[in-house]
């Protein structure tokens, strides 16, 4: 705010140029502020190899003395973990392929197409935006429990995939589609295409970048469930990882830290090393979600 | 069509649930054909689950039509609010354990399949045998409804290690010229804490959370959560104030006890000594220091015991409650409660004595058995239970936190605890 | 709202009503517009359905229990009228569950908001290396929530990695989870860290859509960085800031992983946020009934508060698109 510059130069790619004593503070701003993001997952990772009881050793170890692999063993020993992983990954590619699909179809019907009585189903659909899955998850539990599905991983499938949580994919998907010049379809239309060829041909090859966004929202969404998981399922087998997480503890309930810590890490390792390949791809897909209003 | 799937969902969510009734069939008296049965327990050690699995496999061998038992080890934190949401939704198990705190719940609810009959057809099960104390939590209107298959005491395991290294002396010692007080063992915990740097005393799952049982504390000072019929709190009670008064004194100002937030496991090797069950000795197997194990310390009302309860119940809802409850006997009959009494001290007086445990219980000495098992049944206090035993426990957590700091106001804290269970205990 | 939805049909979307393409043959009473009208309802229908069925009779539903006692273990299922809402208004732990609930929810928007704009503007200036930080400022949105709590847990613990920095820095850190005021910082800070990411790499992108000659304009008429950030960048950026801000404020209402696992709603009642206090009545108390009566309070809240954001638009957004 203290700029020095008041006379504006004009030169235009420079416009975002800053003096290096601004510059500097700015790197300096936002390398204390990168600690807190930074140091909870190196702590993580390095304190999955300590033995049990160095955890909460004092000075805190930010490298740990002697490593050990005990706390991976015993997250595989402890509970079926492979199996709750497994268990994660599917229903999370299930819940991202059916959303994907259910909202580009509602998205696209909503944007392109007329149809008598359109405004008031989208307003009916967007009531899901206000209607967190939280609020009704009592009567989706008596609801399922009627259908024989609770300790089953059906309603951490259908909810998702059709209920609320899809519905901001579905406004996503809507607001894209509004943005594609109506020219392309119309060419289209000349060759005889019919709607559905429409879509599937000309629409969703051009929406990449939304369908992008949509598939990473969901797929966080799906894997950081937790709510659900606890209220519906209650056999170890069954459970998901951030459940599976959570219980972690010797046979009698005390915590297991490092365990903890081990299957932690391994959690969120794959999805990181994933995000830093592909961070480009990611976060620039986020960013032109059509969230921009 | 898409449509005429909106509308089969429609018609069967209505179906489902405008006409839901929550009650689950009652089971079926005869069961002729293949039998499953699910029975969900908080332990999941493996020698815990060797032993049952055992009993199971030779259960099976003389019923044929009963295929296939399964333990279910539901975590012990959230044990309870599964089972209640299994019930819920229409998935109970066949059998399940339940924590005495929840008992007065579930056996008055009619969710549970009263034992009597079957225990008398039973043949060899010698009824007579179980102590009349042991099952009085667990009995509604003269039927039992669930089987205390463990009544087990509170002891005191000790690090005689790390209490050498700290130069203090042995409670086995203590007992002996009768100094084996609470001020002694907070004075010991002091010293470890302050010398080694390791945490004197922990009363095993406290963690200021689940209060229930500091009862291994306060009942040596006389004082009870509430009275016997359930209806009068007993937090703000003298005795409570001067118990509560102690034990903050000793966390905050001695640190005989490690503070809040803070972890320190004694079958690690973290800590002194931890109050806990004797099933606990199981973690001990391979211990790389020396332990003992003694009874509570006493306190100012002399010395006394607390035991824990678990009981073993059979689901209305089963479709298998018959075939179930038939388990149940046997899984209880003399033999296997001999076999189980490794773990879990039986209700049968006449397996209470330190020959039968010391068969079963390589880990620990006939002199500890006696001191802790055998002399701690008969003049044992049953932990607290109370109907609602879910809401009212959050309900005393919430209020007790503001106990848990240096200097807190201990009668403020533990009269408002009466105020916020009042509406409850009422009820 | 209904100007939301009055774009897609008002835009210049020629479909249907266009003749542009030559009629395709077909049985006479299945007109392109016919077909079109199908296609349509055949188009939303898995998202109308699911929404019928997991959100709009899920909600009818919550208002029916909420007239009604379930006792899950003796299986009865009562209708008891406004009993439930009268003891809600009775509650003796209701206002402090709505207490923290707005320090929670207020705590996190605004930090949030503010830290995200504030990471978005530093990183949208011309540096090197702000790809790596925007990477860094990230990461954390990707790493599994549990996870993410569950280490923080620890660090926060009193003998923790936290309070064993403090030391070494020869400051004595109070015990995190355990104070009050200390627990819903905590709490509000784990969340904040986690998914502050998201909203600045919105803001970045809203930053990166303001025309250059906007900036020159006001530069001209002598404008500093303050001025222009007040008066050229706000203003184009805050349709974005709408939007955030209702979805941060309503996903604020849902978080329940980090209270669960953190403070279970403690010390006392101080981090019992509305949704923690629906599950333990819901479920480890099973009651049912009164759950249903507080999600019942729940919506209440997410709809005013999304209409009093909706509303302040008018006001507050410098340009709407349509």
């Amino acid at each position: 705010m203290s700029s020095p510059e008041t006379v504006p130069p004009l030169r235009k790619d420079r416009l975002g140029g800053l003096p290096l004593r601004l510059k500097l503070t700015v790197y300096g701003v936002l390398m204390v502020l990168a600690v807190p993001f930074i140091f909870p997952t190196w702590w993580m990772i390095t304190s999955s190899f300590k033995p049990g009881n160095t955890v909460f050793s004092y000075p805190p170890q930010l490298w740990p003395s002697d490593a050990t692999l005990a706390g991976y063993r015993q997250a595989f020993t402890l509970q079926p973990f492979a199996q709750q992983y497994f268990n994660s990954m599917y229903i999370a590619i299930l819940v991202t392929i059916g959303t994907l699909a259910v909202s580009s179809l509602a998205g696209y019907g909503f944007a392109r197409i007329r149809f008598r009585g359109q405004n008031a189903l989208f307003l009916v659909v967007l009531t899901g935006l206000l209607i967190p899955s939280e609020v009704t998850i009592v009567p989706l539990y008596r609801m399922f429990a009627s259908w024989d599905m609770v300790d089953t991983h059906w309603p951490l499938i259908l909810v998702p995939t059709f209920g609320a949580p899809s519905v901001l994919a579905t406004f996503i998907m809507r607001q894209f589609f509004i943005t594609l010049p109506g020219e392309l379809e119309d060419a289209g239309r000349v060759d005889g295409l019919g709607r559905f060829a429409l879509f599937w041909r000309i629409a969703l090859p051009l929406s990449r970048p939304a369908l992008g966004a949509v598939a990473i929202f969901t797929f966080l969404h799906s894997w950081n469930l937790y709510l659900e998981p606890i209220v519906y399922l209650s056999t170890r087998s069954k459970f998901t990882l951030p459940q599976a997480l959570t219980q972690f503890t010797d046979a009698y309930g005390g915590p297991l830290w490092n365990v903890q810590l081990s299957a932690a890490s391994l959690t969120v390792i794959p999805v990181l090393v994933l995000f830093v390949i592909a961070q480009r791809q990611f976060i620039e897909g986020l960013a032109h979600t059509g969230l921009k209003g | 069509m898409r449509q005429s799937r909106v509308l089969r969902f429609a018609a069967v969510a209505t179906a489902g649930l405008l006409g839901l009734t929550a009650c689950g069939g009652g089971g079926d008296k005869e069961d002729s054909g293949p039998v499953s049965l699910r029975m969900t327990v908080w332990s999941s050690a493996a020698p815990h689950l060797a032993l049952f699995k055992s009993i199971a496999d030779e259960y099976k061998k003389t019923h044929k039509n009963v295929t296939d038992i399964t333990f279910d080890p539901i975590p012990f934190d959230s044990y309870t609010t599964t089972l209640t949401t299994q019930i819920a939704g229409g998935k109970a198990p066949d059998l399940a354990w339940i924590l005495e705190g929840s008992a007065p719940d579930f056996v008055s609810s009619g969710a549970l399949v009263p034992l009597d009959d079957t225990i008398a057809k039973t043949s060899g099960y010698d009824a007579a045998d179980i102590t009349p104390a042991a099952t009085k939590l667990w009995k509604d209107g003269g039927k039992l409804y669930a089987y205390p298959f463990s009544t087990s005491p509170f002891g005191v395991f000790v690090n005689t290690d790390l209490l050498k290294k700290a130069g203090q002396p042995a409670p086995a010692d203590l007992i002996k010229s009768g100094k084996w007080t609470w001020d002694q063992a907070f004075a010991e915990g002091s010293q470890v804490n302050a010398k080694t740097g390791k945490a004197g005393i922990v009363i095993r799952d406290f963690d200021y959370k689940l209060w229930e049982n500091l009862s291994t504390i306060w009942t040596g000072w006389g004082a009870q959560a509430w009275s016997a019929d359930g209806k009068t709190c007993g937090f703000d009670k003298p005795e409570m104030v001067d118990a509560m008064t102690r034990l903050n004194k000793a966390i905050f100002t001695e640190k005989a006890l490690p503070g809040p937030g803070t972890g320190a496991d004694f079958f690690a090797g973290e800590s002194a000594m931890t109050v806990a069950q004797i099933s606990r000795a199981a973690l001990l197997k391979d211990a790389k220091f020396g332990w003992d194990l003694v009874p509570l310390p006493a306190g100012p009302k002399g010395s006394y015991s607390v035991i824990g309860q678990a009981g073993l119940g059979v689901f209305k809802q089963s479709k298998h409650s018959a075939a179930a409850a038939d388990f149940l006997a046997y899984f209880t009959n003399p033999e296997n409660s001999a076999k189980l009494a490794q773990f879990f001290p039986p209700a049968r007086k006449s397996q209470l004595n330190v020959d039968t445990l010391a068969k079963s219980n390589p880990l620990l000495k006939p002199a500890q058995l006696q001191s802790v098992v055998i002399d701690g049944i008969p003049q044992g206090v049953v932990k607290p239970a109370h109907s609602g035993s879910a809401e009212l426990s959050q309900s005393v957590r919430s209020a007790l936190d503001p106990l848990w700091k240096p200097g807190a106001d201990v009668k403020a804290v533990l009269t408002s605890v009466c105020s916020a269970i009042a509406p409850q205990l009422s009820k | 709202m209904s100007h939301r939805t009055e774009s897609p049909v008002g835009a210049p979307a020629p479909t249907g009503t266009t003749p542009a393409p030559p009629p395709r043959r077909g049985p006479g009473f299945w007109t392109i517009r016919r077909r079109d009208q199908l296609a349509g309802y055949l188009f939303v229908a898995p998202q109308l359905a699911g929404t019928i069925v997991f959100v709009l009779v899920p909600l009818a539903l919550v208002f029916w229990y909420s007239l009604h006692e379930w006792n899950v273990l003796s299986g009865t299922f009562t209708f008891t009228g406004t009993d439930n809402y009268r003891a809600l208004a009775e509650d003796p732990k209701l206002p402090g569950v709505l207490r923290a609930t707005a320090f929670f929810s207020i705590g996190l928007v605004v930090t949030n908001l503010a830290l995200a704009l504030l990471l978005a503007v530093l990183l949208n200036q011309k540096l090197r290396g702000t790809v790596l930080f925007r990477t860094l400022f990230f990461s954390p949105v990707v790493v599994s929530l549990v996870a993410w709590t569950i280490v923080w847990g620890v660090l926060l613990q009193d003998n923790g990695g936290i309070n064993g920095l403090l030391r070494t820095a020869g400051v004595h850190g109070p015990n995190w989870l355990r104070g009050d005021v200390t627990a819903m910082a905590s709490v509000i800070a784990v969340q904040l860290v986690k998914n502050v990411g998201l909203n600045m790499v919105l803001f970045l992108a809203a930053l990166q859509g303001v025309p250059h000659d906007l900036y020159e304009a006001a530069r001209l008429d002598g404008a500093g960085r303050w001025r222009q950030f007040r008066s050229v960048t706000l203003p184009m950026i805050s349709p974005t800031v709408l939007l955030t801000s209702i979805i941060t404020v309503v996903g604020s209402l849902q978080v329940f992983a980090q209270i669960a696992v953190l403070t279970q709603g403690g010390p006392g009642t101080s981090t019992t946020v509305l949704l923690y206090y629906l599950y333990q009545q819901a479920f480890p108390f099973h009651h049912f009934g009164y759950g249903a009566t507080i999600s019942v309070l729940l919506f209440a809240i997410v709809l005013v508060l999304t209409v009093v954001q909706w509303q302040l638009r008018r006001k507050w957004v410098f340009h709407e698109q349509s």
